[in-house]
């Protein structure tokens, strides 16, 4: 599989075989059919050149913003709007262009495409400045979005396509100003998203090992999460745990099935993925997290709150989905905890929301969501979070030993680690047991670190 | 394949443009041929009154109206103007649809509270151009004020639609009003 070839060890060994022939430890022979192995494997790379196309075009288009936007007082209406068109047509010009005579060249295609994005928002800005065209953030963002979206697919503009997905968290945000709602419906959102996933799977289907691929899953996963986020509350469900759970399960094993590496290392998004069940399940380990909201029964439920209500049951179905094909198969490399993980998630917000809600725990009228309550077992939930997140650690440094990585057993620790300081500082313990408790992580990562540098020494030899 | 890759590029090409050419041609229309109303502007507070390249507008006409029952559940309706005795604008009622097409403006349902529906105008703001923004935050501070209420825009309407035509201070159009003072000072 040349697309898993680690071009850095490529560049190292092919350093390294004069040195290899003149020691005869291979002969001449055998270096140029080595050469010759790796000779497709390495692409040249010009990843670099064209992030600096990109910025130069962006930085020119900003620049014609500010040119014409600096005066134009004594300009007449259709003037202004004559002028307001240049940029576009500019752009248009040099997009075909590419199209024609510079379709081969990525440098050529991402600049202009971004050059092409900078050209609509200015054209637009400016027709709006010019006509005093109100509207919102939210809108002028929606609009450009889906002007831009075609040329991504038309130039093959990866870059772009980085751009299109920040763009969809800049519109999460935007429709919260001046909006008169709290929470406004943000399902669209995933129509954006839908919008751009044929391009990702091309980017998959065409090079899953590249850099590029893994940059624009990474953006994907960090929008994604934004807009799980604002889906969840405009939902109001009381089901973002699972939700989230869901979907950062569906992330790791999506990166363990769909990005395999070898010698059991983690793809990035397996990685991020992993993380993020990692922090939610601290953060679910604190028993406020099991406060519901109750807000489900609220006023009349809209058909899009209904569909994001279904949204937020999909992502811990498909994680379900994904582990259950992994575990039919036999032949799995994921954690068994972190693919448990929307399921404990599950009983535990099954338990909190089974009880009635408690005298004991009555509302705090100080806090920032005074309606939110306590059940009578927000206790048992929040205990069997920190049960679920303590196997978790255990489990991530026992797979970190076994296959030898000192990061990973590192996370496992230091997920143990914070879900010990948690209660140490959530619960009332006497100094004395906090100090002994802070003696016994520390120690186990220093034993830990000590076995694990151990094997590797004892590996080294062998 | 080259043939089919430009002819999805004319395409994308004519949307990029149409939009911002529809934008226009829409304001074209209403700047040429709507109806002309005048709106008092409302006191505004002098921290909040310019923000970088634009003005803030609130309006007497918007702050006036207020109606019992609440507006859910819908994004915009159409608020009826009169003319008033001092010739501005005011609302005289709201309706779901935009007849007669010169009087009718289109709102958002703004907050709602102590039992009163409140309205918001779709112009809140007036651009300014970077010369003119400092002079016009200062004329229009000082004109739009608690007893010295000195300054309207005019807007015109047609079809429901409407478009913000120019900013008075002192019955005189901004940029005319600055260049007036520009030259007493001399």
């Amino acid at each position: 599989m040349p697309g898993t070839i680690n071009r850095r060890a490529v560049r190292w060994l092919r350093g390294q075989l004069p040195e290899l022939v003149a020691a005869g430890v291979i002969s001449s022979d055998n270096a140029a059919s080595i050469e010759r192995h790796y000779g497709t494997a390495e692409p040249r790379s010009n990843f670099g050149f064209v992030i600096l196309a990109t910025v130069g075009a962006a930085l020119v288009g900003a620049g014609i913003i500010l040119l014409i936007a600096h005066n134009w007082d004594d300009l007449s209406r259709p003037m202004r709007t004559m002028i307001a068109f240049i940029p576009l047509l500019v752009a248009l010009l040099l997009v075909g262009f590419v199209l024609m005579q510079r379709n081969e060249s990525r440098p050529w295609r991402e600049a202009v495409a971004i050059f092409d994005f900078a050209a609509v928002a200015t054209s637009i800005s400016l027709i709006s400045q010019t006509y005093q065209i109100q509207g919102s953030f939210g809108e002028f963002m929606r609009v450009w979005l889906l002007l831009c979206l075609p040329i991504i697919y038309l130039l093959r503009a990866s870059v772009g396509a980085g751009f299109y997905l920040i763009g969809t968290i800049v519109w999460l945000f935007s429709r919260e100003f001046g909006a008169f709602v709290r929470s406004p419906n943000p399902m669209f959102y995933w129509f954006l998203i839908l919008l751009i996933v044929p391009y990702l799977l091309f980017r998959f289907f065409e090079n899953r090992a590249g850099r590029e691929t893994a940059a624009l899953a990474i953006i994907t996963t960090i929008s994604l999460v934004f807009g799980l986020g604002f889906t969840a509350d405009f939902a109001k469900s009381d089901l973002g745990a699972i939700a989230f759970a869901g979907l950062f399960t569906t992330i790791y094993l999506s990166g363990i099935k769909f990005f395999p590496q070898p010698n059991d290392r983690l793809h990035v998004i397996a990685l991020l993925g992993g993380v993020g069940i990692g922090i939610t399940a601290i953060v679910l380990s604190f028993e406020s997290s099991w406060h519901m909201g109750r807000e489900f029964l609220w006023g009349d439920r809209t058909l899009a709150a209904n569909v994001a209500f279904a949204f937020e049951l999909l992502l811990p179905i498909a994680a379900m989905g994904l582990a259950v094909f992994g575990l039919l198969r036999r032949h799995f490399q994921f954690s068994l905890s972190a693919a448990a993980f929307p399921i404990v998630t599950a009983i535990a917000w099954g338990i909190a929301n089974l009880c009635d809600t408690g005298a004991s725990t009555p509302t705090n009228p100080l806090s920032i969501f005074p309606h939110w309550v306590g059940t009578r077992c927000s206790f048992t939930a929040g205990a069997l979070m920190n049960c679920y997140a303590l196997w978790l650690g255990i489990d991530i440094l026992a797979r970190g030993i076994r296959s030898n990585s000192v990061a990973r057993a590192n996370f496992g620790l230091l997920l143990i680690a914070v879900l010990a300081l948690s209660r140490f500082f959530d619960s009332e313990l006497s100094f004395v047991t906090r100090g002994l408790g802070f003696i016994v992580v520390g120690a186990g990562f220093l034993v830990a670190n000590i076995l694990m540098f151990k094997k590797r020494r004892t590996a080294v030899p062998a | 394949m080259k043939t089919l890759r430009l002819g999805i590029f004319i395409l994308i090409a004519l949307a990029q443009l149409s939009v911002p050419a529809i934008m226009a041609w829409g304001r074209v229309q209403t700047l040429g041929h709507g109806r002309v109303w005048k709106f008092k502007t409302a006191p505004v507070d002098p921290e909040d009154a310019v923000r970088g390249r634009f003005v803030m507008l609130r309006f007497d006409a918007e702050d006036a109206y207020r109606q019992p029952e609440q507006l859910k559940s819908i994004d915009s309706v159409y608020a009826i103007l009169k003319e008033g005795p001092d010739g501005f604008a005011v609302v005289d009622h709201l309706s779901s649809s935009p007849n007669p097409g010169d009087s009718a403006l289109k709102v958002e349902p703004g907050g709602f509270w102590d039992g009163q529906q409140r309205i918001v105008f779709p112009f809140r703001y007036f651009w300014l151009t970077e010369k003119n923004a400092p002079a016009a935050e200062t004329a229009y501070r000082e004109n739009s004020k608690r007893g010295q209420q000195n300054a309207f825009v005019t807007v015109r309407v047609r079809n429901g639609d409407s478009a913000l035509e120019q900013l008075y201070i002192d019955n005189q159009p901004l940029a005319d009003y600055l260049r007036a003072q520009t030259t007493a000072k001399k």
